[in-house]
């Protein structure tokens, strides 16, 4: 799970182009939303195709990322237990 | 009513946000050019980067240089030419649609991929309510941007404006435009491009944001004293229209100091700007530039740029003039006579503002 944190951390910052960012920046507990990395409904839809692209996971409803995407922990989680890649 | 250039930024294949072209100009040795970045970070916070392709960075950037050096906070318009907009972004969205067979797609690229993005990220960035237009008629863009500002000073419609000229090159466009003939074959030097023999030129990347506006300050370049558009006109329409430009600003010919031209390097566009020359200038110096800035569809901005910062310094370097001739002082009038494949024209008169 560790290394799938970590391989996660990499694709957000760069699916999002979080230039200046490492990993190590990104706190795996903290809200992806609102506080912590402070994303918005775009990254929303950059992580919903970074989940399909990179794990073969088709999210449904944005109800249901809006569960998965509270932080880099839930999204490793969820990936962990639905990925088809 | 009067419109002045208030001031200008590029950022380009030379030094950016510089007037170091001016005296010390890079000469390209390669006939594909990419522009040379200024540290964005100066001018736009990380997290509103993170969503800016190249082209916006640069148009963002040499924006809010043109604002800080011309004094002014707020533009009434923001009117941007382009020929292919944000044509990285563009690629990326459609290599993205053929990898993802259709499904999936990712929204930022997408955004970006559209021509009025420009002028609209400009802004937002400004939080700019006014006045705001995107020209897209490949190398004549620019050229439209420039008329319609001009007519809205006219109209009374606004007092400020930054008109732009915005145009990026890929490397696959860059391959696209080679096998149309846009480019030379062999690398070019300024020798060869004096030439201007065979088809092509060499490339470049225009960012150039001009700041206009209806009231002289200490820093004023110039004045815009008239602008005339042709659509494929002969050489006398040509003729007509440079003179009733000329005698509705109260000058002749001769009080013209030197002609800014968008000489390239290729046969068939020089031989228009040759022709022109010798039907309507009367032996008047010649200016060029793409040597120095390369082509693209908004090279002709780097036309006005260039002839608003000659009057502002009131001389001509040798580098700029045609044909090898001497450093020309005591600038006053310069035309700047732009064409796009002899098929749309323009003249612009730039005059002096100092006593």
């Amino acid at each position: 799970m560790e290394q799938l944190i970590e391989e996660l951390k990499q694709e957000i910052i760069n699916a999002l182009n979080l230039e200046d960012m490492t990993p190590a920046d990104i706190d795996e507990n903290a809200p992806l939303f609102g506080e912590g990395l402070s994303l918005d409904s775009i990254d929303a839809l950059e992580l919903i195709v970074l989940m399909d692209k990179k794990y073969g996971i088709k999210l449904k409803t944005a109800a249901e990322g809006k569960e998965i995407f509270k932080s880099v922990k839930v999204m490793a989680e969820y990936i962990n237990e639905h990925r088809t890649k | 009513m009067s419109v002045y250039i208030q001031s200008a930024s590029h950022i380009s294949i030379q030094e950016p946000l510089s007037e170091k072209w001016f005296t010390e100009p890079q000469i390209p040795e390669e006939n594909f050019n990419l522009s040379i970045e200024p540290d964005y970070k100066q001018f736009i916070a990380p997290i509103e980067a993170r969503r800016m392709g190249k082209l916006l960075k640069r148009a963002v950037t040499t924006s809010a240089d043109a604002l800080r050096k011309g004094g002014c906070e707020m533009p009434d318009a923001i009117i941007t030419g382009t020929g292919l907009g944000c044509i990285e972004n563009t690629e990326k969205f459609l290599n993205a649609m053929l990898d993802n067979d259709e499904e999936c797609m990712p929204p930022t690229a997408f955004m970006q991929s559209t021509h009025n993005t420009i002028s609209s990220q400009v802004a937002l960035t400004l939080k700019c309510h006014g006045y705001n237009c995107t020209y897209s008629q490949q190398g004549f863009s620019f050229d439209s941007a420039l008329l319609d500002a001009f007519m809205q000073f006219q109209l009374g419609r606004i007092g400020t404006a930054l008109v732009e000229g915005h145009d990026e090159m890929s490397p696959d466009y860059y391959r696209m435009l080679g096998k149309i003939g846009y480019w030379k074959k062999e690398a070019a030097n300024t020798e060869i491009l004096r030439e201007g023999c065979g088809v092509g030129s060499i490339s470049g990347s225009s960012s150039v944001a001009i700041l206009l506006s209806n009231k002289l300050n200490n820093n004023t370049l110039c004045e815009i004293k008239n602008i005339i558009t042709l659509h494929c006109p002969d050489n006398s329409e040509i003729k007509t229209a440079l003179e009733n430009l000329l005698s509705e600003s109260g000058i002749t010919m001769n009080d013209i100091d030197a002609i800014v031209t968008g000489l390239s390097g290729d046969e068939a566009n020089d031989a228009v700007y040759k022709e022109v020359a010798a039907n309507c200038f009367n032996g008047k110096p010649l200016v060029w530039y793409k040597h120095i800035f390369g082509e693209s569809f908004c090279a002709s901005a780097f036309g006005i740029y260039i002839g608003a910062t000659i009057i502002s310094k009131g001389f001509i370097p040798e580098h700029l003039l045609y044909k090898s001739e001497k450093e020309i002082k005591n600038v006053s009038n310069i035309l700047i006579y732009n064409h796009f494949q002899n098929k749309n024209h323009s003249l612009t008169l730039l005059q002096t503002v100092k006593g």
